[in-house]
C-alpha cells in the first residue's frame, strides 16, 4: 500500500467521532498525569491499561498512545516551573527551562517546548509513515537468529542507555528476563518458578508489575514528605507566552537537529526518550558558539531536547509496530496492551491490519495537534494542577492502582503482586538500579528465549549461526558498539550531571 | 581509589548475587537439555549465572560510588502497603466502599495537613468516581457493599 492511499485509509479510520473522542480523552489524561510530578508516562499507561480492556482494539490503542505522548508533553511543565521534572526525560529540559522561569520567561519557555515538541513529534511521524512498512517488508526475511540478535541489541540498549550505572541497568534487564520466566514455558509446557502458587502458572501480570514499580514505589518514596514548595510558582499569563522574533530565530535550527537525533534514538530498539533528550542537549552544547550560556536559560537548551524526546517517542513506534520489538519501556507496555487485545505486531502487520496501522498513525497527528491546542490556552490550568496537595493526590492514585489491578483478572492476587513490586521498585530506586529496563526484560523475555532456542535448534546447536548470518551479525556489532560508546569518558561528564539531578527527582 | 567501601551498596549487590544463585538453584531442578534442544532449565540457569556475576562485579568495583542515604522512614511502608493489603482483603468481603474508606484513611494519615473532613470528602469522591467508571462504566464485578 502506498503512502497516499495509506493516509486516506488512516483518515477514514481515525477521523470518526468515536476515534476522535478516545484520542482526546487519551491526550487529556496523559497531559494531566504528565503534569503531576511523581508519576510519569509509564505509570500513566499502566494505570489506564485495565480501562482499555473493555474497548475496541483500535480505540484502546489510540487512547493508550495518546496518554503516552500526552504525558511526555505534560512532563516539561513541572520541570520548567518548579525544577521538579515529572519524568527523567524532562530532567534535561529543567537544566535550561528552570533558569528561564527564574528570569521571568516561564511563559516563553512553555510555549517553545510545546511548539518544538509538536515539531519533533510530526517529524518522527513522517519517518514512521515512510519507513515502518519498508522495515516490515525487510523483516519478512528475518529468521529466529535475527530476531534473537535484535532483541539482544534492544536489551543492551535499554540497560546501558538508562541514566546511571550501566552494570545496574544490566542487572535490571536480567532480573526482568528471569521474572518473565515465571509460569508455563511455552516450548515444553514445564512450569517454572511458581513455588506451587496456582495463580503464577500464567505468569506475572504486566499491569501489576508496572503499577508496582512505577506507581507504588514512587509514592512510597515521597509519602509523608512535605508538599512541594509551590509559593514561588509564577503566574503564567497568556500574553507572556509569545516568544520574541529573536527567540524563534534561535530555536528552529536546534529543534530540527533535536528531531533528527531523537528520531534516530527512537528507532533504535531499547533506547528511549531520556537518551534522546540527553544526546540532543549534548549535541547542541557542542555546536553552540558560546557553550557557557547553557544551564543559564539558553533557548537551544530546551528546544532541542524537547523536540528530541517527542520525536523519539513517536519514532519508537517504528520497531514496535514493524518488528514487534519495543523501542523503550513505554512501548513495552503498549506492546503488552496490543497483545492483550490479540494484536501481535510483526512484519505482516502492515498487510494484515493496514487500517489499524494507518489509523493509529493518523491519530498520532491528530493527537499532537490536540495537545498543541490544549496546551497553550490552558497553561493556567496545568499550572494549577501542580498545586494539588499530596494528601489528596496520593490516596487517589493508590485507589486507582488498587481497582485497576483488581480489574485485570477480577481477583485480589494481582493487588498483592502490586505490593511486592512496589517494595522491589522502592529498593531499586533507593540503590539506584533503574526500573524501566526490568520492564523491557519482562516483555522481551519470552520472545527472546523462544527465538534463541529455535535459532539454535535450526543450526543444530551451532552458536556461530548468530555471527554467520550477516543481518544478525550487524545487530550484534551494534550491541558491542553501544557497550564501547557507553564506556567513553567524553559522555561521562554530562551524564553524571544529569544523573545527579535525576536522583533528586521522581520518575 | 581511597574512598571508603560503601556498605549498603555492597549489601544490595550481595542481594543481586543471592537472587542469581537462587535462580540457578531452583532452575537446576528443571530439565536442562542440550544446546540444540534446550530444556526449560537452560536459559534460567544461564540468566542466574549472569545475574550472580553482575552482582559480584558491582560489589567489587564500587569504591567511588555515591553513598546511599538510608533516610527511609517506616511509616509510608506500614500505612500505604498496609492500606493496599487491607483493601485487597476487605473488598471481596465487605465491599468496595468499605475497602476504599479504609484505604484512604491509611494513605492519607501519612500526609501532613489531613483533616477528618478532607478524608471524608476524598472517600466520597473516590467511591463515586470508582463506582461510575469501574462498576457502572466497565462492569467490573466488584460488590458495592459486600455479600
Amino acid at each position: 500500500m502506498d503512502l497516499v492511499s495509506g493516509i486516506a485509509l488512516g483518515i477514514e479510520t481515525a477521523v470518526t467521532a468515536e476515534a476522535l473522542m478516545y484520542c482526546f480523552i487519551g491526550v487529556t489524561i496523559g497531559m494531566f498525569i504528565g503534569v503531576l510530578p511523581g508519576i510519569g508516562p509509564l505509570a500513566a499507561v499502566s494505570m489506564t491499561l485495565p480501562i482499555t480492556y473493555y474497548l475496541e482494539p483500535m480505540s484502546a490503542l489510540i487512547m493508550l498512545a495518546g496518554i503516552f505522548y500526552g504525558a511526555q508533553y505534560g512532563g516539561s511543565t513541572a520541570s520548567i516551573l518548579l525544577n521538579l521534572p515529572g519524568t527523567s526525560t524532562t530532567a534535561v529540559t529543567a537544566l535550561d527551562g528552570y533558569p528561564m522561569a527564574k528570569q521571568g520567561r516561564a511563559g516563553v519557555a512553555l510555549f517553545i517546548t510545546t511548539i518544538t515538541s509538536f515539531f519533533g513529534g510530526c517529524f518522527a511521524i513522517l519517518l514512521l509513515m515512510s519507513f515502518a512498512p519498508a522495515l516490515g517488508r525487510m523483516a519478512l526475511a528475518f529468521s529466529s537468529a535475527e530476531y534473537a540478535s535484535i532483541m539482544f541489541l534492544g536489551l543492551i540498549a535499554a540497560s546501558t542507555m538508562s541514566l546511571g550505572s550501566p552494570l545496574k541497568g544490566l542487572v535490571s534487564v536480567v532480573a526482568g528476563l528471569l521474572i518473565s520466566m515465571v509460569g508455563m514455558d511455552p516450548t515444553s509446557g514445564h512450569v517454572r518458578f511458581t513455588f506451587g502458587v496456582l495463580e503464577l502458572q500464567d505468569g506475572l501480570n504486566l499491569v501489576a508489575i508496572a503499577m508496582g514499580l512505577f506507581g507504588v514505589a514512587e509514592i512510597l518514596k515521597n509519602a509523608g514528605k512535605p508538599d512541594r514548595p509551590t509559593k514561588d510558582l509564577q503566574k503564567v499569563r497568556l500574553r507572556e507566552l509569545m516568544p520574541t522574533r529573536q527567540d524563534m530565530a534561535q530555536c528552529w535550527k536546534p529543534a530540527m537537529r533535536g528531531a533528527g537525533v531523537g528520531s534516530f534514538v527512537g528507532i533504535l530498539p531499547g533506547a528511549g526518550p531520556t537518551m534522546a533528550a540527553f544526546l540532543a542537549y549534548a549535541f547542541e552544547k557542542r555546536v553552540a558558539r558560546d557553550p557557557s550560556r547553557f544551564g543559564r536559560g539558553a533557548i537551544e537548551g530546551i528546544s532541542a531536547p524537547e523536540a528530541a524526546n517527542n520525536a523519539s517517542t513517536q519514532a519508537a513506534f517504528i520497531p514496535t509496530l514493524s518488528l514487534g520489538i519495543p523501542g523503550d519501556a513505554g512501548m513495552a507496555v503498549l506492546l503488552g496492551a496490543m497483545m492483550i487485545h490479540g494484536i501481535t505486531p510483526r512484519p505482516e502487520f502492515f498487510s494484515t491490519n493496514p487500517d489499524l496501522f494507518w489509523g493509529l498513525v493518523v491519530s498520532f497527528w491528530i493527537g499532537n495537534l490536540m495537545l498543541l491546542v490544549l496546551n497553550i490556552p490552558l497553561i493556567g490550568v496545568w499550572v494549577r494542577i501542580l498545586t494539588i496537595p499530596q494528601r489528596i493526590l496520593f490516596p487517589a492514585i493508590i485507589f486507582f492502582i488498587c481497582v485497576g489491578a483488581y480489574s485485570v483478572n477480577n481477583n485480589t492476587f494481582d493487588v498483592m503482586v502490586v505490593i511486592v513490586f512496589g517494595v522491589i521498585g522502592y529498593f531499586m530506586n533507593l540503590y539506584q538500579y533503574p526500573t524501566a529496563p526490568l520492564l523491557m526484560g519482562f516483555i522481551l523475555g519470552p520472545m527472546i528465549e523462544q527465538h534463541f532456542r529455535r535459532a539454535l535448534l535450526y543450526s543444530r546447536g551451532d552458536p556461530w549461526t548468530f555471527v554467520e548470518r550477516p543481518v544478525s551479525a550487524a545487530f550484534l556489532a551494534c550491541a558491542v558498539l553501544l557497550m564501547v560508546l557507553v564506556a567513553l569518558p567524553a559522555l561521562r561528564g554530562l551524564w553524571a550531571r544529569v544523573s545527579r539531578r535525576e536522583t533528586t527527582t521522581r520518575f | 581509589m581511597t574512598a571508603p567501601r560503601n556498605g549498603p551498596e555492597i549489601i544490595a549487590a550481595g542481594v543481586v548475587t543471592a537472587l542469581g544463585l537462587g535462580a540457578v538453584w531452583v532452575a537446576s531442578g528443571y530439565p536442562i537439555g542440550t544446546l540444540t534442544r534446550m530444556g526449560p532449565g537452560y536459559v534460567p540457569i544461564a540468566l542466574g549465572v549472569i545475574l550472580a556475576v553482575l552482582g559480584v562485579t558491582i560489589a567489587a568495583g564500587n569504591r567511588s560510588a555515591e553513598r546511599v542515604r538510608l533516610d527511609a522512614s517506616l511509616r509510608p511502608f506500614v500505612f500505604i502497603l498496609g492500606g493496599i493489603l487491607l483493601w485487597a482483603l476487605i473488598v471481596d468481603w465487605l465491599g468496595f466502599i468499605a475497602a476504599t474508606a479504609v484505604l484512604v484513611v491509611c494513605c492519607a494519615s501519612v500526609e501532613r495537613g489531613t483533616t477528618p473532613i478532607s478524608i471524608l470528602a476524598l472517600v466520597a469522591g473516590l467511591c463515586a468516581a470508582g463506582y461510575l467508571i469501574f462498576i457502572e462504566g466497565l462492569g467490573i464485578p466488584l460488590s458495592t457493599f459486600g455479600d
